[in-house]
């Protein structure tokens, strides 16, 4: 059976199948997030109201904005992680589209957020844009390369840098007992690509308003905000897939990257705002050196065991 | 000792040791109150007796009260006050009515910049060699030569001619090569209008201003047209926060100038509403606190808990905010042993939740990143900045009036006095959280042995002439009122300055070589209030170019920017 690659570019399992399941994510996370700091959350539609909203919404262009990057990036932000949602076994199904490497397209697909965000700040001429997006490219270079090596963690012991043969290979393994460390430095990653607190210090409102989105007002803001809950559950099913005994079918693909995104939100009630330069220091100092550990074990047992 | 005591037996050995250091001026001095000391200063000799003052460290400047004694009489007064522990000093400068000069005492008593401004923005007297002789807290669109605090001036008539001015002309914002991060009036930070200048390198911060005065409404003024009854209303209104604060400082100040006391219940009825208002300010603050610094499940839980004050005091009172718990010479409403009861209750509640705070902000890793180390002051510091309140006490200051002047209830039921030695944000968490202790201990002792009687005694409706001054141990520190009578019901001046005010230089002076992230968080730690602030008073530094938009202007720059 095939399916015309249309319908998976713009139905399932990118375009609205993912919008919608994005959506139900962000509300899963606020509600979460909602009853852990003692308040009641909000109703189940409200994310969808919310960008909705926004996507009716007047959009002000700022006048010393380049107005095709101010419009495009956005898009381009959203695109790259509808597109990253291709090679990942959304829902337990077998990816839209596997290739050789996809494992590395797709976490690249998924930098394509914060890089567009970052471009927008800087096109946007806002003093607190210029400083959250001087911010949110800080930190790419902190968390990326850690959050890159912790992926690849499962991919070296399997061999293979192609999703669907690393599940095969792994057969339902929980990588997370062999590499803990990497799940862990996965998980932080992840946290830190979204932005989350203690990592939200490129959108802290008490010090730059909204960072790097200070000037979007309208549709640009409700693509950029589309464009993250897409990547949150694009980088949950990746990791409940490469470390939690993958996702076979749609029972374990949310019963995994739900329990992921709890564990996730826990953590965002629990910390404060961590300044930049504490966040450079957590990936440089602990990050970095804990996941390349974790890499010297798993190069050692694949010798000693080849 | 001393050759001028004319009245009141317990004199106050600090007022003997400051007549010994104002030797030359004391043989005029006079004591209008057992511990106050008014020593009249030729105006050229303010700056000589301030720096004699600050050599031998006596006690800090409190405010300069400007007077004026309207036009029959044709001189004006500039006020020093200065205070040490109970004891309050003042250098009394007569001056001309139009164009009186006077030194400038900001090199000895930094502080003293805010107050110069004031004085000369609202008195005209020139304040020679002030380190910022610029407008300081009327809007930059006042008339020129406009002094509103002279008796013979009609604000709402300068306000009028204010408005036939043609509005200023929009323009581009330039600020040469410094990149500068503009912090307000309107910003998430802040939740009530101020604006704040940071020049940042990178994350550091270079420089930082600081322009208020968003919300003045010209309180003092107003209080001169009205009898002292209805200023307990207009003066409760000052603050949101601490409101009971203002009207109790206020009805101390006027019952002393009438010779009446309150009844020991009404003291003390007093004493556990303003307890109360501490608790729930400094829960209130722990909240912002941790929102700036972005734990926002702290803020969602410290609001939460401080919810459970806000009801008792509307239980108490009727009102969450204004409790308008006191009339002159007394309070307004009793508590009975069952709201006793609902006190002890919630207080058991609040206390353990605040053993909880203090635990997370004294240990949690993450947090203690935030404020561990950052805006260290030290005690010399504080107390040559003239800080106040609990961010003096964190740097070891014991500077407490409850403490060191105790006033309405305190005398009979002591409070202690909180203090830390670190002087960094850690320690003014502590030293709030702490307080929350304390005030919990204070109603409980106070509710356990409530004196009965009255809650209210006679007050005369007019005042024979006199001067008092009322300090009162507001949440954010010490509240100073100077209250003049003349004979009549409404009172001849009513001076006030409000906490914060002392507070900023501090700030701003912890602000430059800080982290731009550490700021907002800088800025919270001593819990600035503008509200009480701006009544009357504006800051230092302002832009170079200040920009004053009408409606009309700002109407019209939005249709240009919507044709565009």
């Amino acid at each position: 059976m095939t399916i015309p690659p249309i319908i998976h570019l713009l139905f399932f399992p990118g375009g609205l199948f993912m919008l919608a399941l994005a959506l139900a994510y962000e509300y899963v996370d606020r509600k979460v997030v909602a009853r852990f700091q003692n308040r009641i959350g909000p109703r189940w539609f409200q994310p969808a109201a919310d960008v909705l909203k926004l996507l009716i919404k007047e959009e002000v262009t700022p006048n010393v904005t380049h107005p095709v990057l101010f419009v495009a990036l956005p898009v381009l932000a959203l695109a790259g992680s509808l597109t990253a949602a291709l090679s990942v076994p959304i829902l337990g199904l077998n990816p839209a589209l596997s290739f050789p490497g996809d494992l590395i397209v797709t976490v690249y697909l998924l930098s394509l957020v914060t890089m567009s965000m970052g471009l927008a700040g800087w096109n946007t001429n806002n003093r607190f844009s210029l400083i959250g997006a001087t911010r949110s490219l800080t930190q790419v270079f902190c968390y990326e390369a850690p959050f890159m090596l912790a992926l690849l963690g499962p991919a070296v012991v399997t061999g293979s840098w192609r999703i669907t043969e690393i599940l095969q290979t792994l057969d339902g393994q929980w990588i997370v007992f062999s590499q803990p460390i990497g799940f862990l430095v996965a998980v932080v990653g992840l946290m830190g690509k979204l932005e989350m607190p203690p990592f939200d210090a490129p959108k802290a409102k008490t010090e730059i308003v909204a960072g790097a989105m200070t000037e979007y007002s309208g549709r640009g803001l409700g693509l950029f905000h589309l464009g993250k809950i897409v990547e949150e559950v694009v980088g949950l099913s990746l990791l409940a897939a490469l470390y939690l005994g993958g996702v076979s079918n749609p029972l374990a693909f949310f019963g995994k990257t739900l329990a992921l995104l709890v564990v996730m939100a826990a953590c965002h009630c629990l910390f404060t705002r961590l300044r930049i330069d504490q966040t450079v220091g957590v990936w440089w100092r602990y990050g970095t050196v804990l996941v390349l550990l974790q890499w010297i074990a798993v190069i050692l047992w694949r010798v000693m065991t080849a | 000792m001393t050759t001028s005591v004319q009245t009141g037996t317990p004199t106050d050995p600090a007022l003997g040791r400051a007549e010994t250091i104002l030797a030359r001026w004391a043989p005029v001095a006079s004591r209008p109150e057992p511990n106050r000391l008014d020593v009249p200063v030729p105006a050229e000799d303010v700056a000589q007796a301030a720096q004699a003052l600050g050599r031998e460290r006596w006690g800090y400047l409190a405010a300069i009260t400007g007077l004026d004694h309207g036009p029959e009489a044709d001189r004006l007064e500039a006020l020093y006050h200065f205070c040490s522990g109970a004891a309050v000093l003042t250098l009394r400068a007569l001056l001309p009515r139009h164009g009186g000069t006077v030194p400038s005492v900001a090199e000895t008593f930094p502080l003293a910049m805010f107050f110069e401004r004031e004085l000369s923005e609202m008195f005209g007297v020139t304040v020679a060699g002030t380190p910022d002789p610029s407008r300081l807290f009327l809007p930059d669109d006042w008339p020129t030569g406009v002094y509103p605090l002279l008796k013979d001036v009609n604000p709402q008539a300068a306000l009028a001619a204010q408005s036939e001015t043609a509005p200023p002309r929009l323009q581009g914002k330039s600020d040469g090569d410094r990149f500068i991060v503009p912090i307000g009036p309107q910003h998430p930070a802040l939740k009530e209008p101020g604006h704040f200048a940071f020049e940042v390198d990178g994350e550091v911060v270079k420089g930082a201003s600081v322009r208020l005065g968003y919300v003045h409404r010209g309180i003092e003024k107003a209080c001169e047209g009205q009898t002292w009854v209805q200023n307990l209303y207009l003066l409760e209104r000052v603050c949101g926060i601490c409101s009971h604060t203002h009207a109790t400082c206020y009805a101390l100040g006027v019952e002393r100038l009438a010779g009446v006391e309150a009844p020991p219940r009404a003291q003390a009825i007093r004493v556990i509403l303003g307890c109360l208002e501490r608790i729930h300010s400094h829960l209130l603050w722990l909240g912002v606190a941790a929102h700036e610094a972005g734990f926002e499940t702290l803020f969602m839980y410290s609001w939460r808990d401080r919810e459970t004050i806000m009801d008792l005091l509307e239980q108490l009172s009727g009102n969450r905010v204004n409790y308008s718990c006191n009339v002159l010479g007394g309070v307004k409403f009793d508590i009975s042993a069952e709201q006793a009861q609902a006190i002890r209750r919630a207080l058991d509640f609040v206390e353990e939740r605040t053993r909880h705070y203090l635990e997370v902000v004294s240990t949690d890793t993450l947090f203690l990143g935030r404020t561990q180390g950052i805006g260290v002051l030290s005690r010399q510091e504080a107390e040559y900045l003239g800080t106040v309140g609990p961010t003096a006490r964190a740097s070891g200051v014991p500077i407490d009036i409850r403490v060191t002047h105790p006033y309405a209830a305190y005398r009979a039921f002591p409070a202690e006095m909180v203090l830390d030695t670190a002087g960094d944000l850690t320690a003014r968490f502590v030293v709030r959280m702490k307080e929350v202790f304390e005030s919990g201990r204070v109603i409980r002792s106070i509710l356990d042995n409530l004196p009965a009687g009255d809650l209210t005694v006679k007050m005369p409706r007019r005042i024979k002439p006199a001067e008092t001054i009322s300090r009162y141990e507001a949440p954010r520190g010490e509240v100073f009122y100077f209250l003049r009578s003349n004979g009549s019901d409404t009172p001849e001046r009513v001076h006030i300055r409000t906490p914060s005010l002392c507070n900023w230089t501090s700030v701003l002076t912890k602000a430059v070589g800080a982290q731009l992230a550490d700021v907002p968080l800088l800025l919270a730690g001593m819990d600035p209030c503008f509200s009480c602030n701006d009544r009357t008073v504006v800051i230092t530094r302002p832009r170079r170019d200040p920009q004053v938009l009408s409606w009309e202007a700002l109407r019209s720059a939005a249709r240009q920017d919507r044709r565009r």
